[in-house]
C-alpha cells in the first residue's frame, strides 16, 4: 500500500476555514470562488473534503453523483479555454483530482479503504515491522487472519489443486464437484455475512464522527480495527469465491 | 511488471514442494497469510533431535509467483541450516536473491513469517514432548 501523504483527519482545517480568492479577494468556496466565480488553484485536501463531506463511510450517493457531474462540467477544459493557462492548468489539476475523489468514494468498500488510510492503517507497512520485531524478540509473529480460516483456505486451494488437475486428464470426479460447489455457496453466504458486519461497523464509525471531538481516540481506533479485520477476510473470501466459481467453470 | 529469471525459474521449478508428517514431533508446521492480496503459505522443516539441524524443508503456496518463489527458495535455505541460524534469515536477503520489485516485498515478508511459524511450532512440540516426559518420570 502506498504511503499516504494526505493530512490526517484530526489535522484537517476545520470547515469554516477559509481562504482569499486569487483574483477578486473575497472568501471562496473549495473549487471556485463563490463572489467571482474563478476556478481556485487545487489544495492539498483529502477526498471527502473535496466533496465538502465529512470523513463518514455512509453518504448520499445520488449527491455525490450529481455533485461530480456538476464539477466536471465547470472543470472542463473547454469552459475555461478562455481563461489565463495558470487557471487552464488548475482546472485541469482540481478536474483529475475530483476524478480520483469520485471513482474512490463512490464505492462503499473503496472507500473503507481510504479512510482507513487516512487514518494511519498500512498493513503491509504493520506487517512488515511486526516481522522485523519477532526477529529482535524471538516471539511468534500473531498472524492478523484467524488461523482457523488460513487452514480452510488451504484446504480449499488444496481440493480446487485436486480438481483441476482431474479435469486436466480428462476426469470428473462428481463428489468432488458436488463437494466444491456446495462451499462455494457457503463461502458466498459468508461474504454476504461479512459485509453485514461491515456495514454495522460503518455506522459505528460514523456515529463517532457525528460526535466530533468528544469521541474518544481510543473508540476510533477500535471501530477501525474491526473494519480492517472484516475486511482482511473479504479479501480470503472474495479470491476464494472466484478461484472456486473460474475451476468449476473451466 | 517483468519477474525476475530467478522467480521465474523458481516458480517452473519450485524446489521442495509437498508436505511432511503434521503429527510427527520432530516436524513444524507453519502457516501463514497475507489478506492484502490472499496469497496462502505452508512451511515445514524436520529438525534432527540431537543436532538441531533441519533435515527436511517442504512447502506448499497458494498465491502469486513471487509469493511461491519466495517459499521455494525459503526451503533451500533452511535445509541444513541449526534452527538458530534458520532464525537469522531475513526477508530483505530473500528480496535481494530473487529482485523482488517492492510491490513484493511483502511476499517475502510472507516466507520468513512462515520460517519462524514453523520453528515455533517445532519448538512448542518440544516443550510439549518435555513436559510429557517429565511427568511420567
Amino acid at each position: 500500500m502506498i504511503k499516504s501523504t494526505l493530512t490526517p483527519i484530526s489535522n484537517k482545517p476545520l470547515p469554516d476555514d477559509t481562504h482569499a480568492c486569487w483574483s477578486c479577494g473575497a472568501m471562496r468556496a473549495e473549487h471556485f470562488c463563490e463572489s467571482c466565480g474563478k476556478v481556485q488553484p487545487p489544495a492539498p485536501v483529502d477526498y471527502f473534503t473535496f466533496f465538502g463531506l465529512q470523513p463518514k463511510v455512509n453518504l448520499d450517493a445520488a449527491q455525490l453523483e450529481e455533485d461530480f457531474y456538476q464539477l466536471s462540467r465547470k472543470l472542463h477544459p473547454d469552459v475555461s479555454a478562455r481563461a489565463s493557462a495558470r487557471e487552464q492548468e488548475w482546472s485541469l489539476e482540481q478536474s483529475s483530482m475530483l476524478n480520483d475523489a469520485y471513482r474512490t468514494l463512490r464505492d462503499p468498500i473503496k472507500r473503507t479503504q481510504y479512510l482507513l488510510r487516512l487514518e494511519g492503517v498500512e498493513l503491509e507497512e504493520q506487517s512488515k515491522s511486526a516481522t522485523e520485531e519477532a526477529r529482535t524478540t524471538g516471539q511468534v509473529k500473531k498472524q492478523i487472519v484467524p488461523p482457523g480460516l488460513l487452514e480452510e483456505v488451504f484446504e480449499l486451494n488444496m481440493q480446487l489443486e485436486e480438481l483441476r488437475m482431474q479435469k486436466k486428464v480428462g476426469e470428473d470426479d462428481l463428489a468432488l464437484i458436488k463437494e466444491i460447489g456446495r462451499q462455494k455457496l457457503e463461502l458466498e453466504e459468508k461474504y454476504e455475512s461479512l459485509l453485514e458486519e461491515l456495514q454495522k461497523y460503518w455506522k459505528e464509525w460514523d456515529g463517532l464522527i457525528d460526535r466530533g471531538r468528544e469521541a474518544a481516540a481510543d473508540e476510533r481506533a477500535a471501530v477501525i480495527k474491526k473494519m480492517v479485520d472484516v475486511l482482511n477476510r473479504r479479501n480470503y473470501i472474495r479470491n476464494l469465491v472466484r478461484d472456486l466459481t473460474s475451476a468449476l467453470e473451466s | 511488471m517483468a519477474y525476475s529469471d530467478k522467480v521465474i525459474d523458481h516458480y517452473n521449478h519450485p524446489r521442495n514442494v509437498g508436505s511432511l508428517d503434521k503429527g510427527s514431533a520432530d516436524v513444524g508446521t507453519g502457516l501463514v497469510g497475507a489478506p492484502e492480496c490472499g496469497d496462502v503459505m505452508k512451511l515445514q522443516i524436520k529438525v534432527n533431535r540431537e543436532t538441531n539441524i533441519i533435515e527436511d524443508a517442504k512447502f506448499k503456496t497458494f498465491g502469486c509467483g513471487s509469493a511461491i518463489a519466495s517459499s521455494s527458495l525459503a526451503t533451500e535455505w533452511v535445509k541444513g541450516k541449526t534452527i538458530d541460524e534458520a532464525l537469522a534469515i531475513k526477508n530483505t536477503e530473500i528480496v535481494k536473491e530473487l529482485s523482488l520489485p517492492p510491490v513484493k516485498i511483502h511476499c517475502s515478508v510472507l516466507a520468513e513469517d512462515a520460517i519462524r511459524a514453523a520453528i515455533g511450532d517445532w519448538k512448542k512440540k518440544q516443550e510439549t514432548t518435555k513436559l510429557v516426559a517429565a511427568e511420567a518420570k
